[in-house]
């Protein structure tokens, strides 16, 4: 654990790149990782407990139940789920807290680039006064977010249709599947770039307090897109390695995990979960970390006041829990 | 026809090849005729066909009452895909009365937005297109009669008549019907010389062309069949297949020179004209349709299997990009072969054609025709689901129940979809084992049984089994009932009589009506004759009704039987007596005797037997023992209930499934709830 804290503590990632100093920060404030990791956990239980009871009663004593215990087959769970009516509510209850987590992480965006900003633990009031001070903020940026994903929309829509058409009149199919290959990973490019340029936009507006959104916007597009190759780099490579742990922990779920094996079942896909949240997050704390390297003054500590000796160095007073 | 989504034509009668010096001597004329072919298409220098000979002569005996004879020539143009032909049909009137009326299909005239088949398209959909689809001018399909001549009896052509007999849309041109001038008398013949021009659809409902891939098929004017004393030519409906009498087909085509060419029956020869075409002709006899088809992208593979009728050509069509799907096809195939000779009977043809249909062109594949059948694939499909396997053992399996047993697809579409899709699900397990005959990847396993099943109870009490196919409620309710619901209830037949003499009674209904045409009636009299039960019972409510079966344990429980005792003694295992009760509910209508099994907790078993006639049941045991789970129907043979999880009911609750099944639901909420909020 030494190595891990050394290798994250902010003197040795100063010289490193923003994608591996990225990861370092992640490491140090792994509480908000941690914090959202539990919301996601806990409204997705809220989820399964409501379907749960509505399985529950019957398959608990139900012989057939065996036949899911001991293996998967699809066929008997859609038997269930076509027997128990309820399973559909239970399907929009997951739907709608589906709907709340992304509420609430537009909500927390601005406390969570707030804490890789400032590279230490906030208070619970410094948060959530960064959270709602970002929020409609957010919500503007999510709306121009949205319009700026329907030319990407339209791309797809070309793509499609220009596959179609290669498929209709040209004398191969190949043409046909070249454009539609092509055309997809130039979609996935550019809603990445998108992506991209509104994540600056958010760190823009968190690092300058800015308050004007298009105007945020317009500054972030001349960095985002003066500066593509190394920010697309960064977060390319973050999910890559997103993709590859996501990969080889499916293939261990697959292949070396019994269908009785619940537990590990659980533990296979709560380390998935996590990889994506934690990835997902290493790309805001490296992209944090390029645009105060690049474009942000270098943000210091307030002078430390006096402080009581048992309180850690760096580490703010605080009355409750940091984030 | 696969669900939504599944020859050499022997000289001899297959009756010969019983005796093994006949079937040797048959086999020297046979590779001697062989080596006379391929020394013809060598002599013609095109190796661009589906090699085949034709192996006439030596015949003693026909296989099926030849009806019909057909010979047609025609030109494919691939620019405008079209197609042009003339034929000379001869039919044999052995119908026993004089007949002045014929009745033809007409059927490439349903591709039009004013025909009968896409209004009901418009309505409900069909295989491949839903609903509410729009009128797409690509999908335009005709087949306009040029000339019309009655030999004998002059031209008929301005005295066609088009007729309705279903629905009377008098914009549906998919039957007409000629009035001769004199009557054809029994046992005669009479000459029909037509000149014919298809306009292709691009593919849609198994026809039609994709890029320069053509798939030929209902593509002439086909006679109805004299059956049941009147004609059977319906239109051509969303729903429906086809209906034919058996004969012979001599077909001629001419297609660019570089085409590679596959069809039903043999070919005969291939020459090369100087146009840069090639003529190309084939032979088939006991056959009641004739399809082929043409691309210059084919890639030929061949292969053979040896069964009890002698040896079975493989010819595979390949299309570009689907080479990792060679072995699938062939492993499939052969097995399929091997288990219906074994089971059902011998193929009697010399050859099967599979055709793989290109990338774009999904419509076309899954779908069968005498000794040539569609497949499908994807350069990306994995080995664990057998898709690959599933279609091509399915259009397979309509060599038998559609191919040789050709039953009324119109008025009985069960007994080819349904019957095929109860041995598919017999061969895929038979080959790919026990719960994963259709799905094993990442750790799903699932049969092609329990799909069939789910099939079924999509749309469990819409129509009954025996309905004409244009009636059913709509598309689902057909593939429901048709393909899942029979597949469903001949498995749960084969639990009443037993899988042996269920195999026996499907070899002997294959056996006695291969080369006719039965009804439900003989089906249903092979199985009882065989199985020596009346299931009269059994057949009315799952084939003619719509009653849904659904069983279930509706309590268990064990009480002291000093329960009234002031004081009673703490219980004691093995001591304590109990008054254990069942409690049995039969939900649906559908009934069915069903076996029982009480366990107890001392290791004892009871199994009872209910008959399932009053609305429910119950079993009373006095024993030192509790009750530790009840279960209807352990065996799971009466695949016709609609839940199984009500089927049992135990004392303790286990609660691991619910618990897995919490897991997966969390995760897939907690995912759904990441990747959503990559927008916040």
């Amino acid at each position: 654990m030494a190595g891990l804290a050394s290798w994250g503590s902010e003197v040795s990632n100063a010289d490193k790149s923003p994608w591996v100093a990225g990861l370092g920060l992640v490491w140090r404030r792994q509480s908000v990782l941690w914090w959202i990791f539990v919301v996601n956990f806990v409204l997705a239980a809220m989820g399964a407990v409501t379907f749960t009871r509505q399985v529950s009663p019957e398959l608990d004593y139900s012989l057939e139940s065996q036949a899911l215990v001991h293996g998967f087959n699809p066929f008997v769970l859609s038997n269930l789920l076509m027997e128990q009516h309820g399973a559909a509510a239970a399907g929009m209850a997951s739907a709608c807290l589906v709907l709340v987590f992304f509420i609430f992480m537009l909500f927390v965006e601005g406390g969570l680039l707030e804490v890789y900003r400032l590279d230490r633990s906030l208070t619970k009031g410094e948060f959530f006064e960064a959270s709602g001070r970002f929020f409609w903020r957010f919500v503007r940026l999510l709306i121009m977010l949205l319009i700026a994903l329907i030319p990407v929309g339209i791309v797809y829509g070309l793509t499609t249709r220009a596959s179609h058409l290669l498929d209709e009149r040209s004398p191969s199919p190949v043409p046909g599947i070249w454009v539609l290959g092509i055309g997809l990973l130039v979609v996935l490019f550019l809603g990445q770039a998108v992506r991209l340029w509104f994540d600056m936009a958010q760190i823009r507006a968190v690092a300058e307090d800015e308050r004007a959104m298009r105007r945020a916007l317009g500054r972030a597009f001349k960095i985002t897109f003066g500066n593509l190759g190394s920010l697309y780099w960064i977060y390319l490579r973050i999910s890559i390695v997103a993709w590859l742990v996501m990969a080889a922990l499916l293939w261990i779920w697959t292949r070396l995990v019994r269908p009785e094996w619940i537990g590990v079942s659980f533990l296979l896909t709560q380390l998935m979960l996590l990889d994506w949240l934690g990835t997902r997050l290493w790309q805001r704390a490296s992209e944090t970390l390029w645009y105060q390297r690049r474009f942000a003054e270098v943000v210091k500590e307030p002078e430390a006041a006096p402080t009581p000796p048992l309180t850690p160095v760096g580490e703010p007073e605080t009355a409750d829990f940091n984030i | 026809m696969l669900r939504y989504i599944a020859k050499k034509v022997r000289t001899a009668g297959f009756e010969s090849r019983t005796s093994l010096g006949r079937a040797f001597c048959l086999r020297l004329v046979l590779l001697a005729l062989v080596l006379a072919g391929v020394v013809a298409v060598s002599a013609g220098g095109q190796a661009g066909a589906v090699a085949g000979v034709q192996t006439q002569g030596q015949v003693t005996q026909t296989l099926s009452t030849r009806v019909v004879a057909y010979q047609i020539e025609a030109r494919l143009d691939p620019l405008k895909k079209t197609v042009d032909a003339t034929e000379t049909l001869t039919y044999h009137n052995l119908t026993g009365r004089p007949l002045d009326t014929f009745p033809f299909h007409l059927y490439l005239n349903a591709f039009q937005p004013t025909s009968s088949f896409m209004r009901e398209v418009r309505l409900y959909g069909t295989r491949g297109t839903g609903p509410e689809s729009g009128w797409d001018t690509k999908h335009f399909g005709a087949i306009e009669v040029k000339s019309f001549e009655v030999v004998g009896q002059g031209d008929f052509t301005k005295r066609l008549e088009l007729i309705q007999p279903d629905d009377h849309n008098l914009d549906d041109h998919t039957v007409f019907q000629v009035k001769l001038a004199k009557p054809v008398a029994p046992g005669a013949d009479i000459v029909f010389k037509i000149a014919f021009h298809d306009q292709l659809p691009e593919v849609l409902e198994r026809t039609g062309y994709k890029r320069n891939f053509f798939l030929v098929a209902q593509w002439f004017p086909k006679v109805g069949v004299w059956w049941h004393e009147a004609w059977n030519c319906h239109q051509f409906h969303a729903l429906t297949e086809f209906f034919a009498d058996f004969g012979t087909f001599d077909v001629k085509a001419t297609v660019p020179e570089n085409y590679i060419v596959g069809s039903t029956g043999d070919l005969v020869s291939t020459v090369l004209n100087r146009d840069h075409t090639k003529t190309v002709t084939w032979h088939a006899e006991d056959i009641h349709d004739f399809a082929w088809t043409a691309s210059p992208d084919y890639k030929l593979i061949e292969d053979a299997w040896t069964g009890s009728a002698g040896t079975v050509q493989i010819y595979l069509l390949l299309s570009p990009g689907h080479e990792s799907s060679v072995r699938r096809y062939i492993d499939v195939i052969k097995g399929t072969l091997d288990r219906f000779d074994k089971w059902y009977g011998p193929y009697p043809y010399d050859r099967i054609t599979l055709v793989d249909p290109p990338q774009g062109a999904l419509n076309a594949g899954g779908m069968e025709y005498p000794t040539l059948i569609t497949c499908g694939t994807t350069w990306w499909m994995p080995k664990g689901l057998l898709g690959v396997e599933l279609v091509t053992e399915h259009e397979f399996g309509h060599q038998y129940w559609y191919g040789m047993v050709a039953t009324n697809e119109f008025e009985e579409a069960w007994m080819d979809e349904g019957i095929n899709s109860y041995t598919e699900a017999k061969v895929m397990e038979s080959l790919y084992g026990k719960g994963t005959s259709m799905l094993n990847l990442w750790g799903m396993r699932a049969d092609d049984a329990d799909s069939l099943r789910m099939e079924y109870l999509a749309a469990a009490d819409t129509d009954p089994i025996s309905r004409f196919a244009w009636l059913f409620m709509n598309m689902n309710a057909y593939a429901a009932i048709t393909y899942g619901k029979t597949a469903t209830v001949l498995l749960t037949l084969e639990g009443i009589i037993g899988e042996e003499t269920m195999r026996r009674a499907m070899h002997t209904y294959f056996m006695r009506y291969r080369f006719t045409h039965p009804t439900g009636t003989d089906f249903i009299k092979t199985i009882e004759e065989v199985s020596g039960q009346k299931l009269d019972w059994f057949f009315q409510q799952a084939l003619y009704g719509t009653s849904v079966l659904d069983y279930e344990v509706l309590d268990i429980r064990s009480d002291r039987l000093d329960w009234f005792f002031e004081h009673p003694p703490n219980p004691k295992k093995g001591v304590t007596t109990y008054r254990d009760t069942v409690l049995l509910h039969r939900k649906g209508d559908f009934i069915m005797p069903v076996e029982v099994l009480i366990k107890f907790d001392n290791g004892e078993q009871a199994t009872e037997r209910w008959d399932g006639r009053d609305r429910w049941a119950r079993f009373s045991y006095d024993k030192k023992a509790t009750v530790v789970s009840a279960e209807v129907d352990p065996a799971r043979a009466v695949r016709l209930d609609k839940d199984f999880f009500n089927n049992s009911r135990t004392e303790g609750d286990d609660r691991r499934a619910t618990r897995k099944l919490s897991v997966y639901w969390m995760f897939a909420v907690q995912f759904m709830a990441q990747v959503l909020a990559w927008l916040a």
